[in-house]
């Protein structure tokens, strides 16, 4: 396997948080290679460091120490400056609590990325509608958050998340806020965006969420435990 | 982009209605008075510069030393004029002289005017003047030529067509309109129309052309470019070493002159020169109004900035995403700056409408006319547009580094309260609100209570119940009937006693140079002079420490005799004054010596800014001024119609003007009590603006303690001690600020009262007054929003997280 073909490698990741008397270690080492196209599911107890993981890897916090390559590329010693500039380029997010922000619709929320991208009005336009078309909102584009339902503020989020055709989407338990008819949903959508070639990472306590990944890592205390081919996935996508 | 975060910022102002008014209104109220302050230096900054030469035009002012002792005068003498055109630099040159308060009489009616001025026919080569009507050049060039400006044609004949022409009869001669020009305004010659200075020009007495001392010129030179003012001064040295101080020795005074050249622009703040044309503006009340509005724009900004990041854990979330999507650190705080900017732009529209609306009032406060439609001027608007820029980065500035330094990992977590920034720097904040608010509350209670001390002082005589009728000048068959009419004010009970004097106190004096026994010699002295007559001393309650009064039984009295104050005494060192030799140079009858026949007791001559001065009060029965009435307090207004009139009958010919002298003599502290006006209601701004940002953080603080002030509830609190444990941090924070600003306060106030040789001391309850007022302000605000919150349902309360 060469090494452009990951999109994620780390080595030794270590995070450690210190508050006024306790040092915490969310992260002691982990080693993680991800391939472009994967689709990788985290799991573990609470409060075992996944969404400390999945910060790192989308660059929202930096690691105590190892080193994280992002596309061939050393994370670990850049600058906020340029950790900004890879993640609007490279990176869409999805969170539990949707974070959508209030005081925007939902159409000016999912153009968001594209603002900061300097993409034109139209192609901004453009763009906007045929992700909101693809996740199934485009009737609620004028819409306040407040006004959607749980569903359908997650859809917007994983809109807004793929609206810049990043390479790597990143989802921290996204259907840990919705019932299971909407997880379900939540979960096609990224399942075909990940067989569009778009790699996943996601983090989630739902065994039925995981079957959705290729692989899963079990992540405890910290430390990688185990990993797991879905060999269900894998045998469909034999087929 | 640029349309999200407008959009997003104009949500969050409606949003949140009660934190938009607060700092609306606190910005609002704080450009609006800075905009006030701003016409008000740029006036008081922009005197003369309506006269398109005035970088090239200088004015002679004069220093001379009579033993050790200088004067300065804005005025100079005639011979100044010729001096001065033969200079090698000076293209034009001209005089003007002050003249007396003028009755015109016209169409049947009598009026006066205060302002008119003498100038000869160079003065409008020199300031440019637009003439509306007549021949620059020769408006002014013979005697009784008059040219009037706009304002004065309009009202005696309407027009400036129907006035040119016409002839106007003044006090003493007629005069014919060949002139009309439009005033500029803006400059110390403030006249309403020029009088030919050919007119008294024949009135100089005989070998005037080299009378060095005749000081009633104004001398003023328009310079062939605006460096050649040292190469002027030069010759102005020149001529006082050749010519000037070789004429005062060969007259045998013990005198040394020098001149000055004073740039046209620096007179209005000019204070050295004596006998100037105007009153000279203040340059400390620039800088004092200056500071004012920088502080009124600090205290408001500070409110934003302190409302701004109490808020931010609402704005956490939107900052975290920002940057999730894309932004970095610079566009977000690009983003709240622009939000910053954009409210400081609404508070300035705001702002220009209260302007609007108290532009009248404002003029009334200081004198000035300024119009409403000031801001339609361009370099206003740039300043306008500038200080919007200015607070809104500045204010902003704070909040935008700190919110937009939130980790996107740490506020996003759903399960934390992200910080609601430092609330470290927004106490310290408040205190420094609240230490400018005290400094300027403690500068308006002292001057308040000297300005009090100064009204209520004891001047030495007693200056109330004084009514003191103009005597028009020049009329001398009128002087020489004066007792006619002293005796018949006398017979009404209401009025005890009369005096005709020349001098009053309150009034510039005369310097005279006398000659004073000095160890059986005679030495040259100079003193101020008061020219008085025989009921004087009486009249104004002035006391007599050694000696007797003048007398008029006492042929020799006149001219063989003088009182001088204790001053005086004191000064030439006389341990025992009475029988002491002087003679006055002035006398009529020549140097004739006199002897010192009594010594008043000091009395404050002009205001108390300055000690009480060797004072000389000189017999002078036959050059009266004004008429003095001692009349009784009760019904006046019956006392006052019965020597009007009295004084019909005695003159007809005019109008008689009369004031009181206590009225009259504190017009010297109007200046000042203006200012303490304007300074007032500017303080009452500053602790206004402070408390509105108090209420907001008042408002926070409940709101983020509501649970806990449901559980001290749910526990027994009774509503008094939970308002208590909401208020006493914000009291805390006041009393510091007391601590912080006293001493400043202390500092600069002592500074702004070593101008007055009489003065209040700073004591402690001036201080303590200012803390009560600002502690009973501040709280009243706070305790709304706590009883507010002590009086929530409990229950409620606790549900509300
Ligand atoms: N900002 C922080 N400061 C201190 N400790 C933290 C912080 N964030 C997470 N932790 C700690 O790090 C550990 C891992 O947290 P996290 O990655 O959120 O766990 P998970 O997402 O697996 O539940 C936990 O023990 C948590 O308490
Ligand atoms: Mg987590």
């Amino acid at each position: 396997m060469s090494k452009e073909e990951l999109v994620i490698d780390t080595q030794n990741l270590q995070k450690k948080y210190v508050t006024d008397t306790v040092e915490t270690t969310a992260l002691a080492g982990v080693d993680l290679k991800i391939k472009r196209g994967e689709f990788v599911a985290i799991m573990g107890p609470s409060g075992c460091g996944k969404s400390t993981l999945l910060n790192i890897l989308g660059m929202l916090d930096s690691p105590s120490s190892g080193s994280f390559l992002f596309l061939g590329q050393e994370v670990a010693s850049m600058s906020e400056r340029q950790r900004a500039k890879l993640r609007k380029h490279n990176l869409g997010f999805v969170f539990q609590s949707f974070n959508l922000i209030d005081e925007l619709t939902v159409e000016e929320n999912i153009a968001l990325p594209l603002a900061y991208l300097g993409f034109s009005k139209s192609e901004t336009e453009k763009r906007t509608l045929q992700a909101m078309e693809r996740m199934g909102i485009a009737h609620r584009r004028n819409h306040f958050p407040q006004q959607l339902s749980g569903g359908q503020q997650q859809r917007a989020a994983i809109a807004r998340a793929v609206v810049a055709e990043p390479a790597l989407i990143l989802a921290d338990e996204p259907t840990g806020n919705l019932d299971s008819v909407h997880g379900r949903e939540v979960m096609q959508l990224l399942s075909e965006l990940n067989e569009a070639g778009t790699t996943v990472v996601m983090v989630t306590h739902s065994p039925t969420d995981a079957e959705y990944a290729h692989r899963v890592v079990n992540l405890f205390d910290g430390q990688i435990v185990t990993e797991n081919l879905n060999i269900k996935r894998h045998a469909a996508e034999l087929l | 982009m640029l349309q999200s975060y407008f959009k997003i910022a104009i949500r969050n102002l409606l949003r949140n209605k009660v934190y938009t008014a607060i700092n609306i209104t606190g910005l609002a109220i704080g450009v609006a008075a800075c905009m006030l302050i701003f016409l008000y230096v740029k006036d008081e900054l922009s005197y003369e510069s309506n006269f398109s030469k005035a970088d090239r035009i200088v004015r002679v002012a004069g220093n001379i030393v009579f033993d050790g002792h200088k004067d300065a005068f804005a005025v100079t003498a005639p011979p100044m004029l010729s001096a001065v055109r033969e200079f090698a630099n000076v293209a034009h040159a001209t005089q003007l002289a002050n003249t007396d308060k003028q009755t015109i009489w016209h169409k049947g009616q009598v009026f006066t005017e205060e302002n008119l001025l003498f100038a000869d026919s160079a003065f409008f080569s020199v300031f440019d003047y637009e003439l509306l009507a007549g021949p620059p050049a020769t408006a002014l060039d013979a005697p009784r030529k008059i040219v009037l400006t706009e304002k004065l044609a309009q009202k005696y004949f309407g027009s400036v067509e129907a006035a040119m022409g016409q002839t106007l009869k003044l006090s003493r001669d007629s005069y014919v309109i060949t002139g009309v020009y439009r005033d500029k305004g803006h400059s110390h010659i403030a006249a309403s129309g020029l009088l030919s200075l050919a007119t008294i020009e024949p009135n100089l007495p005989e070998g005037a052309q080299d009378q060095w001392f005749n000081l009633n010129r104004y001398t003023y030179a328009l310079l062939t470019s605006n460096n050649q003012l040292a190469a002027f001064q030069d010759q102005l040295n020149v001529l006082a070493a050749n010519k000037v101080n070789p004429w005062i020795k060969s007259n045998k005074i013990n005198a040394v002159a020098s001149f000055i050249a004073q740039p046209l622009k620096d007179i209005h703040f000019d204070t050295r020169f004596e006998h100037d044309l105007t009153p000279q503006g203040n340059i400390s009340y620039v800088y004092i109004f200056g500071a004012v509005a920088v502080f009124l724009l600090l205290i408001a900004s500070i409110n934003y900035m302190n409302l701004a990041t109490a808020r931010s854990a609402k704005r956490a979330k939107e900052v975290g995403l920002r940057k999730v999507v894309g932004a970095d650190r610079g566009q977000i705080i690009c983003q709240f700056l622009g939000e910053s900017v954009l409210l400081t732009f609404i508070a300035m529209m705001l702002a220009l409408a209260l302007v609007q609306i108290f532009i009248p009032s404002f003029n009334l406060l200081t004198d000035k006319q300024f119009s409403s439609d000031f801001f339609l001027n361009r370099e206003f608007m740039a300043a306008l547009l500038a200080i919007v820029l200015l607070i809104g980065v500045v204010a902003g500035s704070y909040p935008a580094f700190f919110l937009s330094s939130f980790k996107p990992a740490d506020v996003l977590k759903s399960d934390k309260q992200p910080r609601s920034g430092s609330a470290t720097m927004r106490k310290a904040l408040v205190i420094l609100q609240f230490s400018i608010s005290l400094i300027m509350i403690i500068g308006t209670i002292v001057v308040f209570t000297q300005m009090r001390f100064l009204k209520n002082a004891d001047l030495g005589f007693a200056k109330e119940q004084i009514m003191v009728v103009d005597i028009p000048v020049g009329d001398t068959t009128l002087i020489n009937r004066l007792s006619v009419i002293n005796q018949k004010l006398l017979q009404n009970p209401s009025i005890s006693n009369v005096s005709n004097s020349y001098s009053i106190p309150g009034q510039p004096l005369s310097r005279a140079l006398i000659l004073a026994e000095q160890n059986g010699k005679m030495e040259e002295k100079t003193i101020d002079v008061m020219f008085v007559d025989y009921d004087f001393i009486p009249v104004m309650g002035i006391e007599m420490a050694a000696g007797r009064n003048y007398n008029r039984n006492m042929h020799t009295d006149l001219n063989g005799g003088v009182i001088i104050n204790e001053a005086a005494a004191r000064w030439l060192g006389w341990k025992d004054p009475i029988g002491k030799k002087v003679v006055l140079s002035t006398s009529a009858l020549g140097d004739s010596q006199a002897k010192v026949l009594g010594v008043v007791k000091d009395f404050n001559v002009s205001s108390l800014h300055a000690e009480v001065q060797p004072v000389l009060l000189q017999l002078t029965p036959q050059s009266a001024g004004y008429l003095l009435a001692r009349i009784s307090p009760e019904n006046q207004p019956a006392t006052i119609q019965f020597v009007e009139e009295q004084w019909s009958q005695f003159d007809p010919k005019h109008p008689m003007e009369y004031f009181f002298m206590d009225e009259f003599f504190d017009r010297q502290y109007r200046a000042e009590e203006k200012m303490l006006t304007v300074f007032g209601y500017f303080s009452g701004l500053t602790i206004l603006i402070a408390c509105l940002g108090l209420f907001g953080l008042a408002a926070f603080t409940a709101e983020q303690r509501t649970k806990e002030i449901g559980i001290r509830k749910v526990l027994g609190s009774s509503t008094g001690s939970i308002v208590l444990l909401l208020s006493k941090d914000f009291a805390l924070l006041v009393l510091v600020a007391v601590v912080l600003a006293s001493p400043i306060a202390w500092y600069g106030m002592s500074h702004w009262l070593q101008d007055y040789a009489y003065r209040i001391n700073l004591s402690w309850w001036i201080f303590a007054l200012a803390a009560l007022l600002a502690l009973l302000i501040a709280m009243a605000t706070v305790s709304f929003q706590a009883l507010k919150a002590a009086m929530l349902d409990p229950v409620k309360a606790i549900r509300a997280q």
